[in-house]
């Protein structure tokens, strides 16, 4: 009889051994942590964090980014380390970047009212973008610096570039 | 010296009372089976006189003449209850015997009938929680005490009994709390404040599963809880009892919420000092908790003070009341992303929501009642009793308060035609005017009136109870109503055990919250409903309660609940209004059926162990849906292991993952675990001292029962008592 006391107990620690709640990333996509660099320009609207499935080489790719517009959230820009989700679709994205929107953008005036402030880079050659796959495991530690001292207007990236 | 007064004082009032004309004297002596003396509690069942054993385990009691039953006990040790026979102006000796055990084998006397009865005379599901079972646990709070009985479980406060309550957030309780028979719900939410009474004053709790409401009227829809306090024995006696503790920090580092540990501590006191004539006690406490997350300190004092006045043998009129002053932050629900940083986290189970930093609760709430008993002869006795029940909160941040004040009155009496159990009849009626002063609930009144019968026999084996109550309720000078509840049940002894069933009808009056709230609640008005009708259930219940002999007891119910008109918020559309608002109705049928049994073995008599398990196939039946909070599988195992004053023991409870909760479109998509939570205790135990070791939820089990609010974390807890 003793030996099922001890049976049934065994059994109940190794039942409740399962941990229960756990921490749980909240990533619907790409998800990760951006840093910061330099000040926040007082012309500053909001800084987003976009990606592209296909790295947009001209002005009529360029609003083909995910998640759609109605769905950004504007980062924190209290210069502390801010994690970002992007609740995007599977898929092959050539491109995750953080977009600041300068005050009065207007689609007509993007060109002058974005910039590029910093992307996630491929870790074997960071002059590169890095290219993502989601798919059942969702990327979670897609972390880069936003620099708001290098800054790049997007038209820098068309192809042929903008002087 | 004094102490040699103080025994020379207690040894000289009995002598002095036991010669007067009319009562009788048991004295003896109170010891383990070894001899060891013990300070057991020789108790008259149903009347109130108590005599506590001194050092040497020698008690002397006085008693009404004739038949008395009497219970021996000690914590620690199995309880006696004996049968005694003897004349006016004579005495008799007895010495007891106790066993140590952790589980109480010997015939056990309940109240659930109104009267004494064995508990194996009951004709519904009763379980116990005894003072020893309190003292083993180390439990702090009443609740604490009641959640790992069969078949009740707690969700956020709020008790079920076999899945009768949900969860409402604390509004409307299915069960009823009785505190020595008087009805203790609040007046204005119909909720339960288990800090209302200190655990220091109560001795046993019983849990009557269930409808109940052919005797306790309404409210005893899905069962009763009654909290038994502590009998107040001749000469002083006092206890200390302090408790300090610990909580453990989150397991993860992407959950830390703070910078420190958490603490709890408390510190509770009782004297009593009794003649045969005059007794009385004082409880005294307080606690403070930092609380295991974000935004949870409490802090709370109690008192309760209890007096007894024997105007003549057969006569005794007991005074009590408690009043209890409970100020808590209140944890709104943990934080979600897009409703605070949550660190990349999906949730944040230690951490609030901001929109509900601030929010706190002050509450007070407490009693007093006086009771009148009285033998008027050996065939008849009879009970009045008058009570007022008084709760007090208010909230800030949502910013709320409530006043609700409850007086009842109830006369009852009991026949046994023969001076004996085989015929018993229970009579009584009962009132209570209940008025309430809110911001949220306006300003209401209402009116309980009852009367009620029920009568038991033997018809050869068999033993039959047959009963019903008759309820008027009237609401602000309208919206009255009429229940009748009945209930009829039989026990008979067979090989295979005692058997029983039952069927029996209960029901709950809206509560005047539910009838007149008006505020705001997840982005919506909740509106009023005045012409809401009582909601009622059938209750059949069959079941076995099998005597192993001294190797322990199997009790197994099947149980079936059809329950109508049970109510619920509810969206509505109120032209010319667009937008729904939320409004409580009757709306739903419903039924809730399953087994409910537990088995008690003692392989060795030093090792107690314990097995309860409860099926719950719970279903809406117009939906045909799950009842939202109803865990299918509910699993208690505990065990005890005595070894001269050291004792190990624990409990795991298992409960199985909640499948449907209420507002699935908001919180359906947040993670909901099964609960499995382990308890260890270690006891030593040496004279009038005692220290126990708790560590509640031991392997720091991480879960919730409802949504987005986190259970407690591994607590690690040294209790030491002093008793005198």
């Amino acid at each position: 009889m003793r030996s099922r006391v001890s049976c049934a107990a065994l059994i109940a620690v190794v039942l409740a051994c399962d941990a229960g709640l756990h921490p749980t990333t909240a990533c619907p996509g790409i998800c990760g942590t951006v840093t910061f660099r330099g000040a926040v320009p007082d012309s500053t609207q909001a800084v987003y964090v976009v990606a592209y499935h296909t790295f947009p080489h001209s002005r009529d790719s360029l609003f083909t980014f995910q998640p759609p517009v109605t769905s950004l959230q504007g980062l924190p820009l209290d210069g502390a380390p801010a994690f970002y989700a992007l609740p995007v679709d599977a898929g092959r994205y050539e491109w995750v970047l953080a977009v600041w929107v300068k005050q009065g953008f207007t689609l007509a005036t993007a060109d002058s009212t974005l910039r590029e402030a910093g992307y996630y880079r491929d870790p074997a050659d960071t002059s590169q973008p890095g290219v993502l796959t989601v798919d059942t495991s969702r990327p979670d530690s897609i972390d880069f610096m936003i620099d708001f001292g290098q800054m790049h207007p997007p038209c820098r990236y068309y192809d042929p570039p903008c002087p | 010296m004094k102490r040699l007064l103080i025994v020379t004082l207690v040894a000289a009032v009995p002598h002095r009372t036991a010669g007067a004309q009319g009562t009788a004297v048991v004295y003896g002596s109170v010891a383990d089976t070894v001899g060891q003396p013990l300070r057991g509690v020789v108790r008259v069942v149903g009347s109130g006189f108590t005599s506590v054993a001194d050092a040497r385990g020698r008690y002397r009691l006085a008693v009404p003449p004739g038949r008395v039953t009497l219970r021996v006990s000690h914590i620690g040790f199995g309880p006696v209850v004996d049968t005694v026979t003897v004349a006016a102006g004579d005495s008799l000796e007895h010495d007891y015997r106790l066993r140590a055990s952790a589980l109480e084998l010997q015939p056990t006397i309940v109240t659930a009938a109104k009267h004494s009865q064995l508990l194996d005379q009951a004709v519904t599901s009763v379980a116990l929680v005894s003072d020893t079972d309190l003292a083993r646990r180390a439990v702090s709070t009443v609740d604490e005490a009641v959640n790992l009985a069969p078949g009740v479980l707690f969700l956020n406060g709020q008790v079920n009994v076999r899945g009768s309550s949900g969860f409402v957030e604390g509004l409307g309780s299915r069960v009823l709390l009785l505190v020595d028979g008087i009805p203790a719900n609040q007046g204005d939410r119909g909720g339960i404040d288990w800090d209302m009474v200190p655990l220091a004053d109560v001795e046993r709790v019983e849990i009557v599963k269930g409808a109940g409401s052919s005797l306790y009227g309404s409210a005893a829809l899905g069962g009763v809880v009654n909290l038994i306090t502590r009998d107040i024995p001749v000469g002083f006696h006092g206890r200390v009892r302090g408790t300090a503790g610990v909580y453990a920090d989150p397991p993860a580092d992407v959950w830390t919420f703070r910078d420190y540990t958490g603490a709890l501590g408390g510190l509770d006191g009782t004297a009593s000092y009794g003649t045969e004539r005059l007794r009385g006690s004082l409880t005294l406490g307080g606690r403070h908790s930092d609380g295991y997350r974000e935004q949870d300190r409490s802090d709370q004092w109690e008192t309760s003070g209890k007096g007894e006045w024997r105007l003549r043998p057969d006569t005794r009129l007991t005074a009590s009341g408690a009043w209890t002053s409970h100020q808590y932050e209140v944890f709104p629900t943990w934080c979600v992303p897009n409703a605070c940083d949550t660190r990349g986290e999906a949730f944040q189970p230690f951490r609030i929501d901001p929109s509900g930093r601030g929010s706190y609760t002050r509450s007070s709430k407490g009693y007093v009642a006086a009771t009148l008993d009285r033998t008027a002869s050996p065939t008849f006795v009879w009970q009045a009793r008058g009570s007022w029940l008084r709760t007090h909160f208010t909230d800030v941040n949502p910013d709320d308060q409530s006043v609700s004040n409850r007086l009842g009155a109830e006369v009852r009496g009991v026949l046994r035609p023969f001076g004996d159990d085989d015929r018993v009849v229970t009579a009584g009626v009962e009132g209570a005017r209940t008025d309430v002063t809110s911001d949220i609930f306006g300003d209401h009144t209402q009116g309980e009136f009852a009367a009620y019968g029920e009568a038991e026999g033997r018809l050869g084996r068999l033993r039959l109870s047959v009963g019903t109550r008759l309820d008027y309720l009237g609401v602000d000078a309208a919206g009255r109503s009429v229940v009748v509840s009945p209930r009829i049940g039989a026990v008979v002894p067979t090989a295979a055990g005692r058997w029983r069933a039952s069927v029996g009808r209960g029901f709950r009056a809206p509560t005047l919250a539910e009838r007149f709230v008006t505020t705001r609640a997840f982005g919506f008005d909740v509106i009023p409903n005045p012409d809401l009708d009582p909601e009622t259930a059938w209750s059949f219940e069959v079941g076995d309660a099998l005597s192993l002999g001294s190797r322990g007891r199997l009790d197994a119910a099947l149980f079936w609940t059809e329950a109508r008109r049970l109510l619920e918020p509810t969206f509505v559309l109120v032209p010319p209004d667009s937008v729904p608002k939320i409004q409580i109705r009757n709306l739903s049928r419903a039924e809730l059926r399953g087994l409910d049994a537990s088995l008690t073995v003692l392989p060795v008599p030093a090792l107690t162990a314990t097995v309860a398990y409860l099926f719950l196939d719970s279903r809406d039946l117009a939906t045909g849906s799950v009842l939202s909070f109803r865990p299918k599988h509910l699993l208690t195992l505990g065990a005890d292991y005595r070894w001269r004053a050291l004792s190990v023991g624990g409990d795991f409870r298992y409960t199985s993952r909640i499948e449907r909760i209420e507002l699935e479109a908001v919180f359906g998509r947040d993670p909901r675990v099964a609960a499995k939570v382990l308890d260890v205790r270690a006891g030593w135990q040496h004279g009038p001292l005692s220290a126990r070791l708790l560590v509640a939820n031991a392997l720091n089990y991480i879960y919730n029962l409802v949504p987005r609010t986190l259970e407690p974390v591994r607590t690690f807890s040294v209790v030491l008592t002093w008793t005198y």
